[in-house]
């Protein structure tokens, strides 16, 4: 066999190795180090408490607030807002999506429509969500759909205009039609883009969540930063802060990275990073 | 013997939006494939000849002209005339065995007699052991091979091939001509080749058809009278090889100067 016959490179995620016996060790670690930078740089006694609480005082918050059941609950609130917004955000611009990438009169149509509005941030619908739904949860979440929807659309569209023409050609002169060929072809090529458009559209949801929450809202995690605030609780704004990372970090880790590495990984098409010599 | 593909008169104008100007790439281009026979199309970069391909495939829509394959007009790109891409154009979300058996898929065939078809042309091109690949498992001649059996599989009325092996390197080429020239012998494929290659053309085909310069038109019709199965070491060392090579040089070569302007 010519050199250029031997299989080609095996992908990250078919090696074994990367996660190998020390995996939990090695997921730690990064925050066992800023854990241990926060601790010394309080222990540095520079700044009121109040201002920079320890690690420890949040840990004793976090029991605190958990044993009392209002982090739970805040939780839930905030959760639940999140992805009611994120879900009726991406239902609505995902099929828009396909409509406008694979229909010219439709993306005649709603081009200019999506341009205008998406340059308006989330937050910007708050005094509307405030005067259609009341303060509380259905503002909050209506201002999730707005910002979950646009960068999923726009990423979508991204990945549409990318779909190698030549592939198409491929399976058209395998007896593909229409239907096939969005099936086969134009919806798996654009897995790639769609994933990094409910990345950002978790990301952007999440950050309109606490801010909606503090504005538009009578419970959930923002509302809960922003109370402790008020009453100088500030080992209470790290737990309700940490609790947002946390809760992204799960969500990445348990939910989107599973689905990544199950196809455009596996296919390829992206991967963990790239490693220089 | 039958023509199985028959162009008749096929041009191709097309506006070129950078020049700003009409370009006309073929110009009243005629030709029939007979049935089992093994065509080159041949010429000089910008002759069409891709261009003529992609018409036949129904990729693309001759200005005038038309073409038919089994005595049917083309009008649209469809199972009875598969495509090996120069770019291979396998999908990369499906195995070696998903991307070969795409088109009986389609077709509806039955998972049994699927599976069956798919396995020989898996063995026929060499990629057995590898059917649970993906594509970017495989290097660019293992991926040119599944793309030949993915359209093979696919029992097409005519192959249609635009320079498959133009991104592999010289030694997987000649590999990979040497296999081609015996699979389309042993399974009597008609087979629609271009190149710019013209020791490519000679060796793979029953049949040389030179186009010119831009526009294309044919300048040489040539049957290639070489025994089968062809290998590159005789090849390179037969006088008759030679003579065929020579003489499409000539032809394109000489040809050229005519149409230096528009080049």
């Amino acid at each position: 066999m010519s050199l250029a016959d031997t299989p080609a490179i095996t992908s990250a995620s078919q090696r074994p190795g990367r996660r190998g016996r020390f995996w939990l060790l090695s997921e730690a670690l990064p925050f066992a180090v800023g854990i241990l930078l926060w601790q010394a740089l309080s222990s540095l006694n520079v700044w009121p408490r109040v201002l920079f609480p320890s690690p420890l005082e949040v840990a004793q918050a976090f029991v605190e607030d958990v044993a009392s059941g209002v982090l739970l609950v805040n939780l839930g609130v905030s959760l639940q807002s999140l992805l009611l917004g994120f879900v009726v955000g991406a239902a609505i611009a995902v099929p828009l999506g396909y409509l406008m990438g694979l229909n010219r009169a439709s993306r005649d149509f709603f081009d200019p429509l999506v341009n205008l509005l998406q340059a308006i941030p989330g937050l910007a619908w708050i005094p509307f969500a405030i005067l259609w739904f009341g303060l509380g949860q259905g503002a909050v979440t209506f201002i999730i759909v707005m910002s979950v929807f646009f960068p999923v659309l726009h990423n979508l569209l991204t990945g549409i205009r990318m779909v190698q023409p030549v592939l198409i050609e491929a399976v058209q002169t395998l007896g593909a039609k229409r239907w096939a060929v969005i099936a086969h072809v134009i919806f798996p090529a654009t897995l790639p883009n769609l994933m990094t458009g409910i990345r950002l559209g978790i990301a952007f949801g999440f950050r309109s969540l606490v801010g909606g929450e503090m504005i538009a809202s009578t419970n959930g995690l923002g509302y809960a930063i922003f109370n402790a605030q008020q009453y100088f609780q500030s080992a209470r704004i790290v737990v309700g802060m940490l609790a947002i990372g946390i809760t992204w970090l799960v969500m990445d880790r348990f939910i989107l990275r599973p689905i990544e590495q199950r196809t455009t990984m596996r296919w390829g098409l992206v991967r963990e990073g790239i490693e220089t010599a | 013997m039958t023509d199985i593909l028959v162009a008749k008169d096929v041009s191709k104008t097309y506006f070129d939006t950078v020049a700003r100007d009409d370009v006309v790439a073929l110009s009243g281009v005629s030709l029939s494939v007979a049935a089992h026979d093994f065509v080159s199309v041949i010429g000089p970069s910008g002759c069409g000849k891709s261009t003529f391909l992609r018409i036949v495939a129904g990729l693309d829509t001759p200005t005038s002209g038309e073409i038919l394959v089994s005595g049917k007009k083309v009008s649209g790109p469809g199972a009875d005339r598969g495509m090996v891409f120069q770019e291979y154009a396998l999908l990369p979300w499906k195995t070696t065995e998903n991307n070969v058996e795409f088109g009986l898929r389609l077709k509806g065939v039955p998972k049994d007699e699927r599976r069956k078809i798919t396995h020989r042309f898996i063995e026929l091109v060499g990629l057995k052991g590898f059917e649970n690949k993906y594509p970017h498992q495989l290097s660019g001649g293992m991926r040119q091979r599944a793309a030949v059996a993915r359209v093979l599989a696919n029992n097409p009325t005519v192959l249609l091939m635009d320079e498959p092996f133009a991104a592999v390197d010289a030694m997987t080429r000649q590999r990979l001509q040497e296999e081609l020239t015996a699979i389309a012998a042993a399974e009597r494929t008609t087979v629609l080749f271009v190149t710019h290659a013209i020791d490519e053309a000679v060796f793979l085909s029953n049949r040389v058809v030179a186009l010119s310069g831009r526009p294309g038109r044919v300048i040489a019709d040539i049957r290639i009278d070489l025994p089968r199965p062809r290998r590159w070491e005789e090849m390179m060392r037969d006088a008759r090889f030679i003579a065929y090579r020579d003489e499409l040089t000539r032809c394109i070569h000489g040809d050229a100067p005519a149409y230096r302007d528009h080049a």
